[in-house]
């Protein structure tokens, strides 16, 4: 069989795969995860040269594969940065993300050879995390444009969900680094006259400006029932300013919004399939309260201790993504994130960053921004 | 007038050595107490916070004190009356966060030889306060001199109001806000983020006995303190040559670094570290597999070297985690460092010459030192590039006594 041919073959059973469970809920048993993922690593193997090299230090080949989808090797994801990981030609390449550069050097580029895999997963994703209810809202989002970053895959995604799930009245708010207060006001006042719901989005350096904003100037904006807030993005890459519960607790405040209607996404450009927050969940870990986050059932995560072991539920480790929508690169991602896996999905801890350096007097933040 | 003015500088400097030799008893039950605590806020194994009280008291002497003190003061009765020509600031604070062991240590030691007041913030693990305790057993008169005391974030930082001097160790962020917050009440010294780098020269390289000698002074400067101090070794640059290339080395290495943990077993590591190693070794597992560098690490992750890692990288500030770079001539090393603006404390080398002053020179390091040695800088050694006790005086030059 040719790469074409078996490509378009995993990807028809994927398509199927998220299309049952975005129209009629159905889930992937460990039996169907595993037939899936180790024929997407077969593929992999076979076409994608840079991940098969990684690989074959694990020992693995197309003469030795894993038995399950949990022995497949997660690929770190700076590899994206250094090696073009695509199983398929990359100048073929439907769509290319770049990642926001939130660590040194070059971005990350994920080729991605079909975007019909892509939008079926996140437009699956986006629609049963926030549009559970089938509202049609007005998309005013705080993410990057796609006229100005054709790279960014939030900006993509939000575009997407904006064009099949909007009203038409779609506005973007950020003009390049810069946020355009007055317009958003302007807009979400026209969108309160008018009674009609909104679906603000916004990275989390964004909604903190915002809100700032709308304090500074006494400016509480009661958006309509049924309107709801996206957060994504979190802190990473930059000194945490606020903590999740205050921007929650003010956005909320600002919006006159319910905290239960604010909803973080999780995501990368490395991936094709996002987690979202499951409702009205929270949990205890490492101290700390944590709303749970769930996946698609094409999308599995592991928590890795330090000798690639999985650590057991509730322990905070690497995360490392298994994304079975991830067809064209590689299926599974080793993070900078930290989590841990509970009952219903993970919790987020953040971004792992380097050493807790009590130097007298080293600290990593310092040095690498120095 | 301060509360030491009266004393002579050698009976302080008497007091703080005899003090420091109690602690220099692995069974003095202070002590026994102070290494429970510290482990229990650093993480490291017991053998290392062992080794660290030992460096630290054993280096505590009276005689290195007034040592340092002539060396600085250019007369050891410059402090005393009735000849005084250099006196107290009044009262030093000591404020150290986010530091190793003791740290704070040495500069209070050095604060009450120039006789000022001395507060100190003390650490979770209450090793100054101890210690502090040992002092005033010495010497009366420390009671009256020193303060110590644990405080969480600035709000009480009040207290610090009358300070002529805040000495800061922590990070950058840290040393800019006391900095503003005291700006024309105290003068500020600050001790932040730094970091030390090791060169293997060929010479070295081309002697099997010179050369694991020095690779095992190296593993204990990487491992010593999880590689959290701003002397500890992050990045090991090996000069080509034709006895040794530089993947026996990092073998070599591998097997120093685990001789290192068998000295010093490793802690208790934060997810944080675990998982910045585990990507490190899977991103250096990847360059490997592509044809550049590779991994050397045991399967714990014990320690990990980096060989060869692309030269825009930094030095990976993870535990027990050294780059180590291939590197055709020094000049290599000095533009590492420009690039990646690393602060320097230490270059830890092997052997000695004009070559390697010059080097240290150019990269801005404080200290030149034998790979090996690098985490066992002696009391009278500059830290920071700074004096030791001159910074806590105000001298007085009197013009007509110079003839």
């Amino acid at each position: 069989m040719s790469r074409e041919r078996e490509a378009e073959a995993l990807d028809e059973r994927l398509l199927a795969a998220i299309e049952a469970w975005h129209r009629h809920g159905r889930s992937l048993d460990d039996a169907e995860f595993d037939d899936l993922a180790l024929a997407i690593f077969a593929h992999q193997l076979r076409y994608d040269t840079a991940y098969a090299a990684y690989c074959a230090g694990y020992g693995l080949s197309l003469t030795a594969l894993p038995s399950t989808w949990r022995e497949i090797p997660p690929l770190p994801a700076r590899a994206y940065k250094e090696a073009a990981i695509a199983a398929f030609p990359i100048e073929r390449a439907d769509l290319v993300f770049e990642s926001s550069g939130t660590t040194l050097g070059e971005p990350s580029r994920h080729y991605i050879e079909d975007r019909r895999l892509y939008d079926a997963a996140l437009l699956a994703g986006f629609e049963r995390a926030m549009l559970g209810d089938g509202a049609r809202l007005r998309y005013l989002l705080l993410v990057p444009n796609p006229a100005q970053r054709p790279h960014s895959s939030l900006g993509y995604m939000m575009g997407r969900v904006a064009t099949l799930f909007g009203d038409g009245e779609t506005g973007w708010y950020l003009d390049e680094d810069r946020l355009l207060v007055d317009a958003f006001i302007a807009d979400a006042r026209d969108a309160c006259d008018r009674g009609q719901p909104i679906c603000l989005a916004a990275t989390a350096f964004s909604l903190l400006h915002l809100v700032e904003t709308l304090e500074e100037h006494g400016i509480i904006l009661n958006l309509p029932v049924g309107s709801r807030l996206m957060e994504t993005g979190g802190f990473k890459g930059r000194s945490r300013v606020v903590t999740r519960d205050e921007l929650y607790a003010r956005a909320s405040r600002a919006f006159a919004l319910p905290i239960e209607r604010i909803v973080a996404e999780y995501g990368m450009s490395e991936l094709c399939s996002q987690y979202y927050d499951r409702p009205n969940s929270e949990i205890n870990i490492a101290g700390a309260s944590h709303r749970i986050k769930c996946a698609p059932p094409w999308l599995r995560t592991r928590v890795l201790d330090e000798r690639e072991r999985d650590c057991p539920h509730g322990i905070v480790g690497a995360l490392a993504h298994i994304d079975l929508a991830n067809r064209s690169s590689c299926l599974a991602v080793l993070t900078e994130d930290l989590g841990a896996v509970v009952d219903g999905g993970i919790v987020l801890l953040g971004r792992e960053s380097g050493a807790q350096l009590r130097g007298c007097s080293l600290d990593a933040e310092d040095l690498r921004r120095s | 007038m301060t509360a030491l003015a009266s004393i002579p500088l050698r009976r302080i400097a008497a007091a703080i050595g005899d003090a420091a030799v109690r602690w220099c008893d692995a069974d003095f039950p202070p002590r026994v107490r102070a290494t429970g605590s510290i482990v229990e806020r650093t993480g490291y194994s017991i053998p290392m916070v062992e080794f660290a009280l030992d460096a630290l008291f054993g280096e505590l002497r009276s005689d290195t004190l007034l040592e340092t003190a002539l060396r600085e003061l250019g007369d050891l009765e410059a402090l005393d009356a009735p000849a005084a020509r250099a006196y107290p600031l009044g009262r030093v604070a000591i404020l150290s966060s986010r530091t190793t062991i003791g740290v704070a240590i040495p500069a209070m030691c050095f604060a009450l030889a120039a006789k000022n007041d001395v507060l100190v913030k003390d650490r979770e693990d209450a090793l100054v306060a101890a210690f502090a305790r040992t002092l005033c057993e010495e010497l009366d008169d420390f009671a009256n001199a020193l303060e110590i005391a644990a405080w969480n974030g600035s709000r009480e930082e009040s207290r610090l109001q009358g300070a002529s001097l805040i000495v800061v160790f922590g990070n950058d962020a840290t040393i800019a806000r006391v900095t503003a917050e005291h700006a024309g009440q105290a003068r500020t010294i600050g001790f932040g983020s730094r970091t030390s780098l090791g060169y293997l020269d060929a010479t070295t390289q081309s002697n099997p006995a010179s050369l694991d000698a020095a690779l095992a002074g190296a593993a204990r400067d990487a491992s010593l303190y999880e590689g959290e101090g701003c002397m500890s070794l992050h990045a090991l640059f090996v000069e080509r040559s034709v006895a040794t290339d530089a993947r026996e080395i990092a073998a070599r290495f591998a097997r120093a670094m685990e001789n290192a943990a068998t000295e010093f077993p490793v802690g208790e590591r934060s997810a944080a570290n675990r998982a910045g190693m585990l990507q490190a070794r899977n991103l250096a597992a990847f360059r490997s597999a592509g044809g550049r560098g590779g991994a050397f690490c045991d399967d714990a992750l014990t320690y990990l070297l980096l060989l060869d890692p692309p030269e825009n990288e930094p030095p990976p500030f993870l535990p027990r985690t050294v780059a180590v770079l291939p590197i055709e001539s020094p000049e290599e090393i000095a533009r590492y460092v420009a690039r990646h603006a690393l602060p320097i404390e230490c270059l830890g080398i092997t052997g000695t010459g004009r070559r390697h002053t010059e080097l240290a020179s150019r990269i801005g390091a404080a200290r030149l030192a034998p790979l090996g040695e690098m985490q066992r800088p002696p009391l009278q050694a500059h830290h920071g590039g700074r004096l030791r006790i001159a910074e806590y005086v105000r001298f007085l030059d009197i013009d007509g006594e110079r003839e």
